[in-house]
């Protein structure tokens, strides 16, 4: 059992530590007081190929798989919530949609610009009443000749307002509702019909622009159809399980990076005669810090390695979702205390990271939600169905 | 034993639960996007008595027993966190100070102006390098004929762009690790006193903290409180009473939580059924009711306490922990609850879940206040415990 | 057009940390890096392929992990790769570097420009590219900022102290870039990824050189090492209102 990363993952991953604390470091400051990731940045981030890392080069990806997609999280995660925001929704929710269930004919029309930034892609499938409780969506896909009309909404959005392509999940047959029912598409937003809501405001993740969107009775052909008419709930599913690992990669940057920050705080801050450091209960708290990011790291880059794998892995996504999110929140929260006032102020980097990291727990999926995934699958296990 | 409350505190309660909502509570939202009180509110509080809380009403306050304040504070905080914090530390802090070691004659200069608002006070402690470790304070007082000149720089300063009055804390040998210190009570306006960069917060942004530069301020010993050498004393006397200020503070934010989580709880509805029904929700409520309830009466220990002239130091650190946490955990389970809205501007659980967070900073964080108990526990048997 | 490109490897210097009072270096993150210095030369040869057409064929010494470093050159666009490599190299000095260099380039024949970095961030000589220049009987040029070709020349302008200066010499020539003169590439992931699954980098060794052990003495002998003297310390100021509190406080305004 070789625990390390293959030589082109570990490569992957110092190309991208520099992109990443070279190019979007320096502006997270920026991004959260302006509410803007910088187009600039985009530009050149989809220069250095961040925007289609895990799929196949035959479509214009980069090749570097799950492993290589969940390197590009952490990274990512060590430095701004918002750009990982961005990147994530549409690589590894948006185009996964497509990248698993689409046909190669719709993938060669679209992966290669998705692959390439030159457009972004979304994952639609919240609603206003249906949240953790996705099967109660009510937007409709009437079929007409060889296309379907779409219409209705959708709700909370990411790069909603920006997105050049939605994977959207719509309900083609009433009678059996989502599970049976509904089907996944491929959605232009230049497409007549398609309306972004004003984007909403949060207390963090200032950079991600998150919107309501409606569709008024837009216009799809069926060549957009993502996987099979009917289970474009098992597709929606698919795709989020395997998004949760790389969520699990982000928050792992995260406390990464609030680790390393509060040992370097440690490390200067003087009181009562002596450095923070030789502070047992400082120690104590970088040492819990540690042991969790360290658990949390053998979890997700296992997880990824089982998606490459080609095994399954739903259990394990769910868990490296669950844990990654609160693991971050914690270590995070725990930088800030240890950076005292400074933890709290704006003009440091502690309560940033702390606004941002709260949705982790809440997004892609509740931590309820995980909690009930996990359990469902354990004790399918052992020949228990269980309702939540 | 006796948990009741008397009719007169009733009567007090109801009347800032009034309050509190009708003025307060309203303009919350407001307060924390413009980062500042509304101008007339504090002058609406002053009128309620509520900035001459323990103040004796020979001298124009209010008087209230040590409970009633506390049920003063919980009321405030239920409704803005950061109105409580401009308050507590204008009447725990400052006011305490003068109240607690001023003579007859300071008392009579100062505390009507405080009790009245007609000065906010403003308590000038902690310095750059003198935080959890608030006796290493540098700032110098030197004497020169009835004065004293000081020089320095305080930094997370409340109230004080608002501030009539500051009580600055200074030493005369800074070598004497505490020892030296004593407080100094000046008034605004006063050559070299310089308010200077206010502190963007994550939370309480409603409450401003600045940086202070004392450069060559002259002030007389007539302005010195208690005895030179006081200082710490007197410091930790007001850190006490805020401790139990912001316990009740706390108390306040996490019932607010509490109470919108569940109204969320009721009307939110997915797999058809009011999400309070689902136990994991229900557990979350659980959990934070049995910590409220916990801190309340721990409070209502202490208050009792400093009603009998007993000590409370104890209990206080105890409250600071606990109201802290109790705040921290319900203003997040609560935003948990409230799913996808949680993380949005526009319900009101995101701001209450970051004005919770100053709890574990501000008037010492859990860190000192453990090992100050600690001590406490191991007092009597001769082992010493120190930070 | 071909283009040459020396690079070396050298240890990340976020990795360690120095001690003055052990007079000790702490390897606390063994890991390596390309000379950034290097990095700009080998921008600049890309960005002249880019411009006039070349092929760019990059060069290094050093032990296995060098591979690594011509894999990261390949990731940002070079043609070809070649690692230097012989347990006779070892303990190379900056005159055996240029002869190594020189004897490569001179076996892979018809090279127009070789391009150096100013100097390794380790050893801080900056002595590579004129020697090599000297070795291959090529003119060079120092600290050079924009490099042009055209017939048969290569222009660039130059930095002397605060001045520029436009220079020209006849190619073959040697370039020395200056450091900072350009903002390296990243290169692209896939080729990042490929350049382990696809490509490998050439090995030469000293027979593939015709070099043998009497060809590679080295010069310089290390009679010690000792550290720089201390210079104090200075304060960390973050605002222009925290300087002004700061002189008032000193009574300097």
């Amino acid at each position: 059992m070789d625990f390390d990363l293959k030589p082109e993952h570990q490569a992957l991953r110092r190309f991208l530590r520099e992109f990443v604390q070279e190019e979007i470091k320096p502006l997270v400051k920026q991004i959260d007081r302006t509410s803007l990731v910088p187009d600039e940045l985009l530009k050149k981030a989809a220069a250095a190929g961040l925007f289609g890392i895990p799929f196949s080069q035959k479509y214009g990806g980069m090749g570097a798989g799950e492993m290589g997609y969940c390197i590009l999280m952490e990274e990512l995660g060590r430095a701004d919530a918002s750009t990982t925001a961005i990147l994530g929704a549409h690589t590894g929710i948006g185009v996964m949609t497509m990248y698993l269930d689409g046909t190669e004919e719709l993938k060669r029309r679209y992966l290669p610009d998705l692959c390439a930034g030159r457009k972004i892609a979304a994952f639609a499938l919240t609603e206003a009443n249906a949240g953790s409780d996705a099967a109660s969506i009510r937007m409709r896909a009437v079929r007409e000749g060889d296309s379907y009309i779409l219409d209705g909404e959708k709700m909370w959005i990411t790069n909603g307002p920006v997105a050049d392509v939605l994977s959207v999940l719509a309900i083609t047959d009433p009678s059996l509702g989502a599970r049976g029912g509904a089907t996944c598409f491929a959605v232009e937003s230049k497409w007549e019909g398609f309306s972004a809501g004003k984007r909403e405001e949060k207390m963090g993740l200032h950079g991600s622009p998150t919107a309501a969107l409606k569709f008024d009775n837009l216009r799809v052909p069926q060549e957009n159809v993502i996987g099979k008419v009917g289970l474009g709930f098992v597709t929606m599913m698919k795709t989020l399980d395997v998004g949760r690992v790389s969520l699990g990669a982000a928050t792992l940057g995260g406390a990464q990076a609030a680790l390393e920050a509060a040992m370097q705080w440690a490390k200067m801050r003087v009181q009562f005669g002596r450095n923070l450091a030789n502070m047992q209960s400082i120690q104590f708290m970088v040492a819990d810090m540690a042991a969790e990011i360290e658990s949390l790291r053998s979890l997700v880059y296992r997880t990824a390695w089982l998606v490459d794998a080609g095994r399954p892995f739903t259990k394990e996504a769910g868990m490296c979702k669950l844990l990654g999110s609160e693991i971050a929140s914690r270590c995070i929260d725990r930088a800030l205390q240890i950076h005292g006032a400074l933890g709290f102020t704006r003009d440091g980097w502690v309560e940033r990271a702390w606004r941002d990291s709260r949705i982790n727990e809440i997004f892609e999926g509740t931590n309820e939600i995980q909690r009930i995934v996990i359990a469902s699958e354990l004790f399918q296990e052992i020949g228990v169905r269980i309702r939540p | 034993m006796d948990f009741s409350l008397t009719d007169e505190q009733q009567m007090f309660r109801d009347m800032f639960r009034s309050f509190a909502q009708k003025e307060i509570a309203r303009v919350a939202e407001h307060t924390d996007k413009e980062e500042q009180l509304p101008p007339e509110l504090l002058n609406k509080a002053a009128e309620q008595g509520m900035l001459g809380a323990l103040v004796p009403d020979t001298l124009g306050g209010a008087a209230l027993d040590p409970l009633s304040y506390t049920l003063m504070l919980e009321e405030i905080g239920k409704a803005c966190l950061s109105t409580a914090a401009v308050i507590l530390m204008h009447t725990s802090l400052a006011t305490q100070a003068v109240l607690d070691f001023g003579s007859d004659d300071q008392k009579g200069r100062w505390l009507p102006a405080l009790a009245a608002g007609e000065a906010l006070g403003s308590f000038a402690l902690t310095e750059p390098d003198a935080g959890s470790d608030a006796q290493s304070v540098s700032t110098r007082a030197v004497h020169d004929g009835d004065d004293y000149v000081l020089t320095g720089e305080k930094s997370w300063v409340g109230n004080a762009s608002i501030a009539g009055l500051f009580v600055v804390f200074a030493t005369s040998d800074p070598k004497a690790n505490g020892r030296g210190m004593s407080a100094l009570v000046l008034e605004k306006d006063t050559p070299g006193l310089k308010v200077g960069h206010r502190e963007p917060t994550l939370g309480l942004r409603g409450a401003m903290f600045h940086t202070v530069y004392l450069d060559g301020v002259r002030v007389p010993v007539t302005n010195r409180l208690g005895g030179e050498g006081d200082g710490w004393k007197i410091a930790e006397n007001s850190l006490e009473h805020v401790r139990l200020a912001l316990g009740a503070a706390g108390l306040g934010i996490a019932q607010a939580a509490l109470d919108a989580g569940r109204a969320f709880a009721v009307e939110r509805k997915q797999f058809g059924v009011p999400i309070a029904t689902k136990q994991a929700i229900g557990d979350y409520f659980a959990e934070t009711v049995i910590e409220i309830e916990s801190l309340r009466h721990l409070i209502h220990y202490a208050a009792w306490l400093a009603e009998q002239k007993q000590s409370f130091a104890s209990e206080a650190a105890m409250i600071k922990v606990l109201a802290a946490r109790t705040a921290r955990n319900a203003t997040n389970r609560m935003l948990q609850v409230h799913g996808g809205y949680g993380f949005s501007a526009e319900y009101s659980i995101s701001r209450l879940y970051r004005d919770a967070r100053a709890l574990d900073l501000i008037g010492g964080t859990p860190q000192i206040q453990r090992v100050q108990l600690a001590r406490h526990v191991f007092e009597d048997t001769g082992v010493k415990v120190a930070p | 057009m071909k283009i040459v490109v020396a690079i070396k490897q050298v240890l990340d210097p976020r990795g360690f940390t120095v001690n003055r009072k052990a007079e000790k270096i702490f390897v606390n993150r063994e890991e390596y890096i390309i000379n950034p210095p290097d990095r700009c030369a080998l921008e600049a040869a890309l960005r002249l392929k880019e411009a006039a057409g070349a092929e760019v064929i990059v060069l290094a010494g050093g032990p296995e992990r060098a591979g690594d470093a011509l894999r990261q050159a390949w990731a940002m666009g070079a043609d070809r790769g070649i690692h230097l490599t012989d347990k006779l190299f070892a303990g190379a000095d900056g005159l055996v570097a240029a002869k190594l260099l020189a004897t490569a380039i001179r076996k892979l024949a018809d090279v127009d420009l070789a391009l150096t970095g100013d100097r390794a961030l380790d050893t801080g000589a900056g002595e590579v590219g004129p020697r090599l220049a000297e070795a291959l009987g090529w003119p060079h040029i120092l600290a050079a900022h924009r490099v042009e070709v055209s017939d048969g020349m290569v222009k660039a302008i130059v930095a002397v102290g605060k001045q520029f200066f436009a220079v020209q010499a006849q190619r073959p020539a040697v370039v020395v870039i200056a450091s900072g003169a350009n903002q390296p590439r990243y290169g692209n992931a896939a080729r990042v990824i490929n350049s382990y699954r696809e490509w490998n980098p050439e090995v030469w060794n000293a027979a593939d050189l015709g070099l043998a052990e009497s060809d590679l003495k080295v010069a310089v002998e290390k009679r010690g090492q000792a550290f720089p003297p201390e210079r104090q310390p200075g304060t960390l100021l973050s605002s222009a209102g925290e300087l002004v509190g700061l002189l008032k406080r000193q009574r300097v305004i």
